[in-house]
């Protein structure tokens, strides 16, 4: 009887247990997981609010008016469609096709969710239509439209299917986020649903792509910080390719390279100097320091939903090792994601938490939330960002990525070529990656073009939109950094 | 004397509990009875606080009860009657009635607890009609929700798998008292094998559950209940791969987004209902409860977060385990073996389900249909979670009974000595 008394004890602390298993499970997920669930526009509450509450403005941090709600209670968007088209996207559409745009995502706030107690009382006794809140966004419309244009500007075919996004490196805030192609939120059409070119999808976030070439500063940086003798590195790039188990690694155009330091075959972008370096670091290594980058990490932004990075958590042989060195093998990042790192080369190694919220107020003129900068993670130590920035400076001063050079700004970046098959088919990727190495000048951008062809790179094809955008940025330079906060 | 303190205290407390209670199912109603003046609402505002009244004061005049023990089961009875009035008036007024019904089972219980001498012949018969129960559905069942587990008489549906579990608890418990090992095993694999071909495997999960554990409070056995375990880890593998329903429930567990508008939509919903509830909840009437799927019985505990919000559901948990913790203390206080493990294992059977389908609707394991114990709606469920309570109460009064023996017997020494 007594150790029967005992053994019931125990049982109910089991029982216990898994009580606090569930208290404790269903606390963490619905604090961490809650607006995610909630601002989906398949959820009935939302649909229900939205015919008795009118949707709050989304406007850029110009003050520009991107969406409204009209006095019969459509929703409307700019005046200019190539406009309304530019920040698509981000912004989102009234039937949320787009389903991460602001429309859906900040459901919360827009449709006044949030409102306090005596904000619903006031609303009832007033009589009047309740009114969701405002919700400032951290983007530049223009920005946005600029960067379409200068997409439509390079006008070789390729131009037509890609991505964009700028980003304030020492604050997160996203000032520009485009893919293309676009659609125009005035008028969906039914057709755009089967269109092949998945216009609705917002290729900032939502999509992943083997980054190529651009992954080479996640491998440098994993030399620097691992292999002892890398300051004595050299790597002779011969002509023949080199042979890795049963594959060939050979470099875009072919070629040799000759002899090679690190900052040379990082400037000149050798795959066989990279995949050497990615097996003389093995997989356990170059994967930390992956991690460390964001790789591998369950993005859970509080203002945007971003895709999952990939890098293999194990490597089936040395090709695979070597491959991933230089961004193929099963490697996978966002241009959202690879703009962040070009953005913690920049900040001294420090990654900021991506945001687009800068300002939510009340009807009332409540401020409700005001924008704070928040780390996500540190990257990489400021002894190798520094040196990362000196190799993605020689990038543009005299190695793959010259045509992202612009007077008056310090542009330093990696340029990238990924070659992926999409439906069965080869297609290829140019990418570049950068940023303003300048104080005045604190931003990081990554350009994606998709499908850009065997005969051109990611320096040909997507450099010269980076070299637009940063010449956009120096020239309205003055109304897009805010000045630093009084002490 | 000192042991009774505590006691006492807790009645207190219990007391001060149901008036609370009372008034926040009578102003919820009434909230509820505002929003379309019908009379129904005004007249539960009045039932249900009567019967919670009942329920608290007037039982503990029959049997020396536990009345905390009480005041929590009648609190989450009412907690169904609310919910479901919110969503469908309909199965509120139903949900009343059985929780009438069954208020008088469990005292029928709490009776029989108290008069029945001979256990083994009762066990005996149990044996038999458990068995024959539990064989019904399946020859002149209807699949429902992948599972065949009821029986129709006219318009009447009984789950006989509810109700066998109160026989399971005795009958284990009667045999595991009396060390002998063959014939509750025996027992409990054949209903096992019942609840296998009707598939009803949440239902199966719970008799072994509490079995297995209990085999463990009996026997202290720790190697052969390690081998239970892995045994049934075993069966989970092989129920994994052979039937396809139940691949399909774990596919959906871990990623129910994969296919939110077919297999997946209950638990997305759900999760829905969750995140919209936040912290305080939507409000009492006010969300869209009614478009969570089997929002009255599996997804009942969505339809609270969503209502009341996030901290009321941790507290409707606190209070399950409230319940557990009384069962547990009673069981522990039990003078003969074979009652502490009744009073155990509908202790057990209570804790057991409620996790089970809590942890559905979270998402923290795969989703099997089991009901709420007390909340959920339906006639066979509430029933048979108050027939356990009613194993508990029972058990709870023939404490009470052997420390008032020991009371009368230590004062009447010392008279004696004087």
């Amino acid at each position: 009887m007594k150790r029967q008394r005992l053994h019931f004890k125990l049982l109910f602390l089991l029982m216990a247990g898994l009580f606090a298993l569930l208290a404790a499970y269903g606390a963490y997920s619905v604090l961490t997981y809650g607006n995610r669930w909630f601002a989906s526009n398949r959820n009935p509450r939302v649909r229900a609010q939205k015919e008795s509450v009118i949707a709050g403005d989304i406007l850029d941090r110009q003050g520009t008016v991107l969406a409204t709600t009209a006095a019969d209670g459509t929703r409307t968007y700019q005046a200019r469609e190539a406009a309304r088209r530019a920040v698509v996207h981000m912004v989102g559409d009234p039937q949320g096709q787009v389903s991460t745009g602001v429309e859906t995502f900040q459901t919360s706030y827009l449709y006044g969710f949030r409102a306090s107690f005596t904000e619903l009382v006031r609303a009832l006794t007033s009589g009047e239509a309740r009114r969701g809140d405002n919700v400032t966004l951290t983007a530049d419309s223009r920005l946005c439209t600029a960067i379409v244009s200068s997409f439509d500007g390079h006008s070789a075919s390729y131009c037509k299917r890609g991505a964009a996004v700028v980003l304030n490196y020492r604050t997160g805030e996203v000032l520009a986020e485009v893919s293309l192609p676009n659609f125009d939120p005035a008028h969906i059409s039914e057709t755009l649903k089967d269109d092949a070119g998945r216009p609705f999808w917002n290729r900032v976030t939502q999509s992943i792509y083997p980054p190529g070439s651009t992954f080479k500063t996640v491998t440098e940086a994993a030399a620097l910080r691992s292999l002892e003798d890398i300051g004595s590195f050299s790597y002779d790039c011969a002509e023949t390719p080199l042979t890795v188990g049963t594959h060939e690694i050979s470099d875009y155009g072919g070629g040799s390279h000759g002899t090679l330091d690190l900052s040379t075959a990082f400037a000149r972008s050798c795959n066989k100097a990279f995949a050497e370096l990615a097996l003389r670091l093995g997989q356990r290594r170059l994967l930390q320091t992956a991690e460390e980058a964001g790789f591998n990490d369950n993005f859970l932004f509080r203002d945007l939903v971003v895709e999952n990075s990939r890098f293999p958590l194990t490597a089936a042989d040395d090709w695979e090792l070597a491959a991933s060195g230089f961004g193929q093998s099963s490697v996978a990042a966002s241009p959202l994601h690879m703009c962040m790192i070009a953005g913690a080369v920049a900040n001294d190694g420090v990654m900021m938490e991506p945001r687009l919220l800068r300002q939510v107020t009340s009807p009332a003129g409540r401020v409700r939330l005001a924008f704070t900068s928040q780390v996500y993670r540190r990257a990489f130590t400021p002894e190798v960002a520094e040196r990362l920035r000196g190799d993605m400076r020689l990038v543009v001063t005299g190695g793959t990525g010259r045509a992202a050079a612009v007077n008056g700004v310090t542009v330093c970046g990696k340029t990238g070529t990924a070659d992926s098959t999409e439906d069965g088919k080869p297609i290829s990727y140019g990418w570049f990656i950068g940023f303003a190495q300048d104080d005045d000048l604190p931003f990081a951008c990554a350009v994606l073009v998709e499908d850009i062809g065997e005969k051109t790179s990611g320096g040909a094809a997507a450099a010269p939109i980076a070299a637009d955008i940063f010449l956009w940025l120096r020239q309205h330079q003055r109304e897009i950094v805010d000045a630093p906060a009084q002490p | 004397m000192t042991k009774h303190a505590p006691s006492r205290r807790l009645r207190r407390a219990a007391t001060r509990l149901s008036s609370v209670v009372m008034l926040f199912y009578f102003s919820a109603f009434v909230l509820l009875g505002l929003k379309d003046y019908a009379w129904q609402a005004f007249a539960l505002a009045l039932a249900v606080p009567a019967m919670i009244w009942l329920g608290t004061n007037f039982l503990p005049r029959l049997f020396p009860a536990d009345t905390l023990l009480l005041s929590l089961t009648n609190f989450l009875c009412a907690l169904g009657v609310l919910v479901l009035y919110d969503t469908n008036p309909v199965y509120a007024y139903h949900q009343a009635a059985y929780y009438a019904v069954s208020l008088l089972a469990m005292i029928c219980c709490v009776w029989a607890v108290r008069a029945v001498r001979h256990w083994g012949a009762a066990a005996w018969v149990l044996i038999p009609v458990s068995l024959a129960l539990l064989a019904v559905p399946l020859i002149w069942g209807k699949e429902t929700y992948g599972a065949t587990n009821w029986i129709y008489i006219g318009s009447v549906s009984v789950q006989p798998s509810e109700l066998v579990k109160v026989s399971l608890i005795l009958i284990v418990s009667y045999f595991m008292s009396r060390r002998r090992f063959l014939p509750w095993l025996l027992f409990a694999v054949a209903c096992l094998g019942a609840l296998m071909l009707q598939r009803d495997l949440g239902t199966a999960l719970l008799y072994y559950g509490v079995t297995l554990l209990l085999f463990f409070a009996s026997s202290g056995n720790v190697p052969l209940t390690g081998l239970g375990v892995l045994g049934g880890a075993g069966a989970a593998v092989l129920g994994y791969r052979m039937f396809a329903h139940v691949k399909k429930r774990v596919a959906i567990w871990r990623n129910p987004w994969a296919d939110y508008e077919n297999a997946g939509f209950q638990i997305v919903q759900s999760l829905m209902a969750l995140a919209s509830g936040g912290l305080i909840g939507m409000g009492l009437g006010l969300g869209s409860p009614r478009t969570i799927p089997v929002y009255h019985t599996d997804f009942i505990f969505a339809v609270i977060c969503e209502q009341f919000g996030l901290i009321f559901g941790l507290c409707v948990l606190a209070m399950y385990l409230a319940i557990l913790w009384r069962g547990a203390t009673i069981a522990m206080a039990a003078r003969h073996a074979f009652h502490g493990l009744v009073a155990m294992g509908a202790t057990l059977m209570i804790g057991l389900q409620t996790f089970v389908i809590i942890g559905g609707v979270i998402k923290l394991i795969p989703l099997t249909g089991v009901t709420m114990p007390f909340v959920s709606y339906g006639g066979s469920s509430l029933l048979s979670s108050l027939v356990l309570i009613g194993l508990i109460q029972g058990v709870a009064s023939l404490n009470e009974d052997d420390l008032h023996e020991d009371m009368l017997l230590a004062t009447g020494g010392e008279e004696e000595g004087v």
